[in-house]
């Protein structure tokens, strides 16, 4: 078994897995809505970015930035649909989530209506070279995989510390009372939730279809996949799923190599139990205290 | 309220009206079938420090949140600055909230709302709302570091951890960071032992008013006596005193 | 001695020529009455007729001789819950139908019976198979029901657990030869056995992990039966298990046997809905809904227990549907797995509205009517089904039949605004209270009385307790005459008076108890040295009084 084959499977998985993970758990933990239209959000940005390689150019930034603007528009208009209507109405976090799911099944539907069934490929973003690190060839992709995303993650998690928006969301996290009270409006802010959310979507998705196609329904095992391990990590603590994303990123590469592709959702799950019956609420459960479902 | 009332005092003629800053007419406020305030009228100026004196569930807190918008139903007429903000309505609570706050409202709330995982320095940069403000705020944080020293040294650490004097203090400096023009202090003394209670009302004292208006709900008179211009007491969800008999004094003039 | 200005007037003091020392007294203008009771009686809001709509309609007859009488023998139940009374203005008896809903489910399961006799020739074929997956599926959701609105547990392993039973048994028959008949009670076994994997985690997870632990629990049996070559991953699913349906009849026949076969699994679902739901363990899951349980802790029910009984039976029936499904469809494919497919059956549920039986079967309805009848739109049907959902979980509380609830709190809520703009300020009575009250004349009694106050309170003025400090007995101007006269015919209860302390030296302002026996109660420890000055402080406080009320 090579080591350094199987490791830096893990970390590719991990980091993109990763960043949906965060996605998911700061939505809810701000908005106090489990966004299940992340399946849409993903195919969307997925198409958004080759219709932009298609018609525009095939320059892999400027792809990325597309995936990544498709993505954030797609969370803009699922926050406008599903949280603006109904966030202080009865019963939101059931109706919230019921929306999502609906929003997913039109925006499927509507991407597989227009775009037919047949999956398209995205151009290499980041070129065909090679380079060997230790005797071990890293081929372009899982370089430029791991390098964006955790340099993207990291420059929105940094912009989530020191602006004024990402103050303002993380006070709307930790209490939303409070935030009504200094002025922080709830509206406002889930646009940018959305948008920052949709967008590492996005990014997850165009990293993603380096390795798998863009299909109407692609979007949703990664989707289940980024919520387990938002589950996993604890709802609502961005440390907690970057924990649990290297923890599955890791199971997910063992199983690969040992049991076959087909079981790895298996031990995944197994997994994921195993943590949540020990821990109910995650690795990081006991942050989640501002918000309980 | 053991006082009779006294004969109103003479305001020379030359002197212009003081501006209102708050002007609440017929208010009604209450949490689903229960009603807390019954038909309040009050007024207050710009420049006034008001006392609200009463005991606890009588309707001082509700009264502030249905200024803020934060009740489950209110009906009535709320005036800040003359912009009407109370409008009748029955949604959910906190719907209007922030834009009644940047209309000039400072919230504090009891028991300190906190945010418990950002640190004193943050809390009070998510006080300043306005850009303005946000461009100040360096400025700000040192005049809130000057009426409340304790909290120089406690700037990095994260609100969660403090005592409660402390966190009463940033909460406090957090309302003052943007321009208010009516402060609202729902009982800054609650759960402090007394000495700090003090400091904290006269760190309040302090504060320059200038064109706003200080309203401190306590129900522990003997700390605001001689210290604010006037002081109502609310019982069961109506003023008593100065407030009520003064607006039935007036109106002998219009007839 | 000035001239007295047009609205500062005097009182000439009778008394002067013996002795008071006033000659004229400063007092208030004079106000009529009237003025006040005219001001009032304007209204600026608009008047809208006080009272209940009728909204239940009623029935003449007697309503109690023979409708309480008819009991389905050998219970004591009631036919139909009647409900007789006497109504006092037509002076005769009229009934109301209480709970309508038998008669409703008797109308549509008739018409579910007897609609295949009405259709036109050329969709048999469509409408028959259409039916045919209303009513499995219909029998699917009241299972999904049961936890979902019963238990308020949100789980989206259904279909996971009907596919693994449908693929399982159809596997066993297409290896093994089993006859349809044995199909079903496996898939029962099978789905007691998954129904003991999915209640593990729910005794520790709550809310939303759950629901999403089940999400991926179902898109885990996809991955695996779909890249199985067990279960047939060539061909995409398992075919050629045997079936109830006899090969020798007719297409038509088939089709309708097909169709009635599974209405009665939707009757046995709706037997089966009935009897958990009503009965205890029904019961118990009611009164413990999720995050509430704090009641059932302390009243000592073992609300854990029928946590666990849910799930457990929940998915017996559901592994039964299974079996039914693959001996109906020949097989299983994996399209039972997929994700839309448990979008669907969550559109069908909350179109229809969690919670009620009704719903359940009638969203299902809907939808199917809409995905396997309107088959010629293609994914446009389909994202029509998503709108619709949208739309109801957008803008209705609990989908359809949650409507009448909804529009009941809506006009009470639009009733209580209605009415709050309508009252006055101060003391008058609430139109609600007006319409129930027996004694009418205390309607007007409390109108006068707040009218009077009204005018009173105009002629409190500086003046007037500056003269009444001066002679608090004796000759009085015309509004302070008025003022004490109202203070003295007030009631006794709480009335304030002067108790001697030390006579001519010290007196207490008390409060009457109104109550032979009763001892006053004190008002204030404040003496006063005369006792003038004690009448003036009493009529301070009434003052006071008056003011704020």
């Amino acid at each position: 078994m090579d080591i350094g084959f199987f490791v830096t499977n893990a970390i590719v998985l991990a980091s993109i897995y990763g960043t949906l993970a965060i996605g998911i758990s700061i939505t809810w933990s701000s908005l106090g809505l489990v966004n299940l239209s992340y399946a849409f959000i993903f195919a969307f940005s997925g198409y958004g970015a080759w219709l932009f390689a298609q018609y525009v150019t095939e320059w892999g930034p400027a792809v990325l930035a597309a995936g990544i603007l498709s993505g954030a528009f797609a969370g803009i208009v699922v926050c406008a649909l599903a949280f603006i209507p109904i966030h202080d109405k009865p019963n939101f976090t059931m109706r919230g989530l019921v929306a999502t799911l609906a929003i997913n099944l039109i925006g499927t539907q509507s991407l597989l209506w227009w775009f037919g069934p047949r999956s398209k490929s995205l151009p290499e973003i980041f070129g065909t070279w090679k380079i060997s690190l230790g005797g071990m060839p890293l081929t372009a992709d899982k370089v430029g995989n791991v390098l964006s995303s955790v340099l993207l993650l990291f420059g929105v998690l940094k912009w989530m510390q020191s602006s004024r928006r990402g103050l303002e969301i993380r006070a709307m996290m930790m209490n939303p009372h409070a935030a009504a009270i200094v002025g922080i409006g709830v509206r406002r802010t889930a646009f940018y939730v959305m948008a920052i959310t949709g967008g590492l979507a996005g990014l997850a998705a165009v990293l993603l279809s380096q390795t798998y196609y863009i299909s109407p329904f692609g979007g949703l095992t990664p989707m289940i996949k980024g919520v387990a391990i938002a589950l996993c990590g604890g709802l609502g603590s961005v440390r907690g799923a970057v924990i649990a994303a290297i923890l599955l990123g890791f199971n997910e590469a063992l199983t690969n190599v040992m049991l076959g592709g087909q079981y790895v959702l298996i031990t995944q799950f197994l997994f994921i139990i195993a943590v949540l019956l020990i821990r109910p609420r995650g690795f990081a459960g006991m942050l989640d205290r501002a918000r309980e479902a | 309220m053991n006082d009779a009332p006294s004969p109103p005092v003479e305001r020379p003629a030359s002197a212009t009206p003081p501006r209102e800053v708050l002007n609440v007419r017929g208010l009604s406020a209450g949490y689903g079938a229960m009603r807390v305030i019954h038909d309040l009228d009050l007024i207050v100026s710009s420049g006034e420090r008001v006392g609200l004196v009463g005991l606890n569930g009588h309707g001082k807190s509700t009264l502030f949140y249905a200024i803020a918008g934060l009740t489950g139903w209110q009906r009535g007429s709320i005036k800040l600055n003359g912009l009407e903000v109370g409008r009748t309505r029955s949604q959910g609570p906190g719907r209007y909230t922030h834009e009644i706050v940047r209309a000039g409202l400072a919230l504090i709330p009891q028991g300190d709302e906190i945010f418990h995982g950002l640190t004193v320095e943050e809390h009070l940069d998510s006080g300043a709302f306005t850009t303005r403000a946000w461009r100040e705020r360096a400025t700000r944080k040192e005049r809130i570091l000057e009426i409340f020293p304790p909290l120089k040294r406690l700037m990095n650490v994260p609100v969660g951890r403090l005592s409660g004097g402390e966190r009463r203090m940033v909460s406090i400096g957090r309302g003052l960071m943007a321009e208010a023009s009516l402060f609202l202090v729902d009982e800054p003394t609650l759960g402090l032992a007394p000495k700090i209670g003090k400091s904290v009302i006269d760190a309040l004292m302090d504060v320059e008013l200038g064109e706003s208006a200080m309203v401190i709900a306590e129900q522990n008179v003997s700390v605001l006596e001689g210290r604010v211009d006037r002081i109502i007491g609310m019982h069961a969800g109506k003023l008593k005193g100065k407030a009520s008999a003064a607006l039935a004094l007036e109106v002998p003039g219009r007839a | 001695m000035s001239k007295p200005e047009k609205n500062k007037p005097e009182w000439r003091n009778p008394l002067f020529v013996w002795g008071s020392e006033a000659e004229a007294l400063p007092t208030t203008p004079f106000h009529a009455p009237q003025d006040v009771w005219d001001a009032a009686r304007e209204s600026k809001a608009p008047l809208l007729p006080v009272g209940r709509m009728r909204l239940y309609y009623k029935w003449p007859g007697h309503g109690g001789l023979m409708w309480n009488r008819i009991r389905y023998w050998p219970t004591r139940r009631r036919v139909l819950k009647i409900r007789g009374e006497y109504n006092p203005k037509t002076l005769r008896r009229e009934k109301t139908i209480v709970d309508k809903r038998p008669i409703w489910w008797l109308l549509g399961l008739v018409a579910l019976a007897l609609w295949p006799l009405f259709t036109p020739s050329g969709m048999e074929n469509t409408l028959l198979t259409a039916g045919a997956t209303f009513g499995i599926y219909a029998a699917i959701n009241l299972c999904w029901m049961l936890v979902i609105g019963t238990a308020g547990i949100i789980t989206l392993a259904t279909y996971a657990v009907v596919g693994t039973a449908a693929f399982c048994t159809a596997l066993l028959s297409v290896k093994f030869g089993l006859p349809w008949w044995m199909l079903p009670p496996i898939g029962a076994l099978v789905g007691l056995g998954f129904g003991g994997i999915i209640a593990l985690p729910a005794a520790r997870l709550d809310g939303f992990y759950y629901a999403l632990l089940t999400l991926g629990l179902n898109e885990l049996c996809r991955v695996y039966f779909t890249t199985s070559k067990v279960f047939g991953s060539a061909t995409g699913g398992v075919y050629g298990a045997d079936t109830y349906i006899p090969e020798s009849a007719s297409q038509l026949d088939q089709l309708l046997i097909g169709y009635y076969a599974c209405f009665a699994l939707m009757l046995l679902a709706l037997a089966f809905y009935r009897l958990v739901n009503g009965r205890r363990l029904g019961r118990i899951l009611r009164m413990a809904p999720e995050k509430r349980e704090a009641f059932a802790e302390a009243t000592g029910v073992n609300y854990r227990g029928a946590r666990i009984w849910i799930f457990i039976v929940s998915s017996i029936a559901l592994g039964f549907i299974g079996g039914f499904y693959a001996a109906h469809f020949r097989g299983a494919s994996f399209s039972i797995f997929n994700f839309d497919t448990v979008l669907l059956g969550l559109a069908m549920l909350v179109i229809g509205g969690i919670g009620r039986s009704e719903g359940a079967v009638v969203g299902t309805l809907i939808v199917v009517c809409l995905d396997k009848v309107l088959l010629g739109l293609g994914p446009m049907r389909i994202i029509a089904i998503g709108v619709i959902m949208l739309l109801v979980v957008l803008y209705l509380r609990n989908g359809l039949f949650g409507i009448k609830l909804q529009y009941r709190a809506w006009r009470d809520k639009k009733k209580s605004e209605r009415r709050s703009t309508r009252t006055e300020k101060g003391g008058e009575i609430l139109p609600e209270e007006a319409t129930e009250t027996p004694d009418k004349d205390e309607i007007y009694r409390r109108r006068f009385d707040k009218l009077q106050r009204d005018h009173l309170k105009m002629l409190v003025t500086p003046e007037i307790i500056e003269e009444h400090r001066r002679t608090p007995g004796g000759q009085h101007s015309a509004a302070l005459e008025r003022l004490l006269t109202y203070f003295r015919i007030q009631p006794q209860i709480d009335k304030y008076s002067v108790s001697v302390v030390e006579p001519f030296k010290a007196y207490r302002i008390v409060a009457l108890s109104g109550v032979r026996g009763v001892a006053p109660r004190v008002v204030d420890d404040k003496l006063y040295a005369s006792q003038d000055e004690a009448f003036h402080g009493v009529f301070l406080r009434r003052v006071q009084d008056l003011l704020e009320s």
